[in-house]
């Protein structure tokens, strides 16, 4: 069962179609990668589950209901445009956040303090927002968004304006979450960052959805049918579909019915004596390009 | 709708309100500002007048019809004076003796009894070039003139007692009946005028800034907020109608503190007021009792309105545009406000009393000038009014501000605002 769930669902704006019969489902304890080029629908698609907006057409759950009061103190956003109020003092706008997550005072004012600490801005808590820099600001609000440590938090773009360091800090939280059995939608342009996170993705694309499913068994649908060799033996002399790779290493298109078990066991028996073998695997970034790269 | 959440958001648009300089110096700032106007307006016209009456207040007399009563005057320093009411009249032989003493600025005019003054009536007012002609409004000499003409004609030709009466017809004695229906006297003009119309003006003029200065506020914040981006954070924690009615209590609460400070400046007054004036006239307690009242429902019904308008705007200027037309069907009444301080209770007062935008300030006027004039069932029904338009525009408020709160760029059309509000 769906802790998101879309079943058809459509949305226009005037003569413009943001959303086009998409249906898919964020199941419970998963980070999940919403994908897609700018003006593809993603936000459009995150406001609808949020009951930000309402669909034209089709449902919408969100922890088994329609979006609700409820449902909606169970979940956190992070949007891509930002927003804070810059003339509030940090502790302020997160207690203030809170509150209207259903916190108590004290309750919410404790998560602000704690969450300032594990981001690391406790010194920055009775600054104005205004006096801080975009990366601190980012951080602000990525505090406030898991205060309450929900059960689904829909971060988007997160890690747009910070550095590496940071990036390695928000890249934690996100595993702790789904350590700790926490459900996260995560959507982002960094690939590298989808590869390294998600569980499953979806691609959304002119308002429909082109890919959707586990991200391993994705990519591996979508990569080319060849490995990688890295040995001293010059397979071309043996005969094999191979070109250099790198030094000491060759890219091999394997045989239609061959398996890349199977065809490293003929290798050994053939007699090449094998450093390192591995199935070319394709990159979240060229499955992208390839998928909404023609049509840009 | 959740109350707590209500309540968060209203503390928090309070709090961000009345921690502003702005407010603080609007709040506490305008008192202080009116009464240092009112006092310097009021030292600069005493000044004034002082200096009016320590000028010249010597005339020259020439009777060329040879009709003036001489005994009034007495010889000083060789030359006939008389003195009356401050103002002392030295008569002349001839006219341009008197006429070198006017241009030297030792007189400040002179009259001349012409010869034919018996047929003609005329006496010729002279003033120096340098005397601006209304100068002498409002100066006593010209009806002691006539009083001193009157006697001169009438001395010996009548009873001593209708002479006088010839000379002086009437002395004429205010008095009214106060509120208790007792006659009194010695009523003061310049504090009757300021509590029967100064108290009402300003206390409409407060009400009406008050009410609007709160849903400036209101349409400040909806800017704020679609400014700086946080609106998506906002619902998805909380429903746009939390919000709105969040929004609408908290700058409430700060408007009604703010009405609440100038408000207790007009009572300032009316006490002093009433402390002179207490048996003359009844200071307008009942509309100052309402005036709460009015306030925070005329809020409530402008600021709903004010807020949906307001999030409709693509940026604070856009918003006030919006706004702008609300604002002028508040200021109504004051653009009527000689009519209704004339007659509060004419078919003006009475129609504008039943109209939301314009029952808040009108009934506060009514009241204020007036409160025998008003019924109750008129006040109760003003109120039962803008309580059912504020329900009302607080519904359609609501669908709009949901619509518009989350619009950036171009505004929709009146037919895509309709299909997404339903």
């Amino acid at each position: 069962m769906g802790i998101l769930a879309y079943r058809g669902v459509s949305k226009r704006f005037g003569q413009h179609t943001a959303l086009e019969g998409v249906s898919l489902e964020v199941v419970p304890g998963e980070v999940f990668g919403l994908l897609g080029p700018n003006g593809a629908g993603k936000t459009t698609l995150i406001r609808i589950g949020l009951d930000i907006l309402r669909a034209d057409e089709g449902e919408v759950s969100l922890f088994g209901a329609s979006p609700n009061s409820k449902a909606l103190d169970r979940t956190a956003y992070l949007p891509e445009e930002r927003g804070v109020y810059r003339r509030a003092r940090v502790r302020e706008l997160l207690g203030y956040l809170g509150r209207l997550k259903g916190l108590k005072r004290a309750d919410a004012r404790n998560a602000a303090d704690h969450w300032l600490e594990r981001v690391g801005l406790s010194r920055v808590a009775d600054q104005r927002v205004e006096s801080l820099s975009k990366g601190m600001t980012q951080k602000v609000q990525i505090a406030a968004c898991l205060m309450t440590n929900p059960e689904l938090c829909v971060l988007d773009e997160p890690f747009s304006g910070l550095d590496p360091v940071n990036v390695a800090l928000v890249t934690d939280l996100i595993e702790e979450r789904r350590a700790s059995g926490r459900t996260t939608v995560l959507s982002t342009h960094m690939m590298h960052q989808v590869e390294a996170l998600c569980d499953r993705v979806a691609l959304i694309h002119r308002g429909n959805l082109v890919m959707y499913g586990e991200l391993d068994e994705i990519r591996r649908r979508y990569s080319p049918h060849e490995v990688i060799v890295w040995t001293g033996t010059d397979l071309v002399a043996l005969g094999v579909r191979a070109t250099q790779h790198e030094a000491g290493a060759w890219r091999v298109a394997l045989p239609p019915s061959a398996t890349p078990a199977g065809y490293l066991q003929e290798l050994v028996q053939s007699g090449v004596l094998v450093d390192r073998y591995e199935p070319l695997v394709a990159r979240m970034d060229d499955i992208f390009v390839d998928l909404v790269g023609g049509g840009r | 709708m959740r109350i707590r959440r209500v309540g968060a958001v209203a503390r928090f648009e309070l709090l961000s309100v009345v921690k502003r300089w702005s407010y603080l110096l609007a709040t506490f700032g305008l008192p202080i500002f009116l009464a240092v106007v009112s006092g310097t307006v009021l030292g600069a016209q005493t000044y004034f007048l002082t200096q009016r009456a320590a000028e010249s207040s010597d005339f020259g007399l020439v009777d060329e019809a040879g009709i003036v009563d001489r005994s009034v005057f007495e010889g000083r320093d060789g030359a006939l004076v008389w003195t009356a009411n401050a103002n002392e009249v030295m008569l002349y032989e001839t006219r341009d003796a008197a006429t070198q003493d006017l241009e030297s600025g030792r007189l400040r005019a002179v009259y001349v009894v012409e010869k034919d003054y018996l047929s003609s009536g005329e006496v010729r007012a002279i003033q120096s070039e340098k005397t601006p002609l209304l100068s002498m409004r409002g100066t006593t000499i010209e009806p002691l003139l006539r009083s001193l003409l009157r006697k001169s004609l009438v001395e010996g030709r009548l009873d001593s007692d209708v002479q006088e009466r010839v000379i002086s017809p009437a002395y004429f004695v205010r008095s009214r009946l106060g509120p208790n229906g007792a006659e009194v006297t010695g009523v003061d003009e310049a504090l009757d005028l300021l509590v029967r119309t100064t108290i009402p003006l300003f206390l409409g003029i407060l009400l009406l800034t008050a009410l609007l200065s709160a849903s400036g506020y209101l349409v400040q914040t909806v800017s704020t907020d679609k400014e700086s981006k946080i609106v998506e954070v906002l619902l998805s924690s909380v429903t746009p109608e939390e919000i709105l009615a969040g929004k609408l209590f908290g700058l409430g609460a700060a408007g009604l503190f703010q009405f609440a400070v100038w408000s207790s400046m007009v009572v300032f007054v009316a006490i002093s007021a009433s402390a002179a004036l207490a048996s003359v006239v009844s200071i307008p307690w009942g509309a100052l009792a309402v005036a709460p009242l009015l306030f925070i429902l005329g809020y409530l019904f402008l600021g709903s309105l004010m807020l949906a308008t307001a999030a409709l705007g693509a940026n604070a200027a856009e918003s006030q545009k919006l706004t702008m037309g609300w604002a002028m069907l508040a200021i109504l009444p004051l653009m009527v406000l000689v009519i209704l301080l004339d007659d509060p209770h004419g078919s003006l007062g009475q129609v504008m009393t039943w109209i939301p935008f314009t029952s808040p300030l009108t009934v506060i006027i009514r009241m204020a000038v007036d409160s025998s004039g008003i019924a109750w069932w008129e006040v109760v029904g003003a109120m039962g009014v803008l309580l059912l338009s504020t329900w009302l525009s607080s519904r359609v408020g609501a669908r709009l501000f949901r619509v518009g709160f989350l619009l950036t760029g171009s505004r929709p059309s009146l037919a895509e605002l309709w299909r997404q509000a339903r």
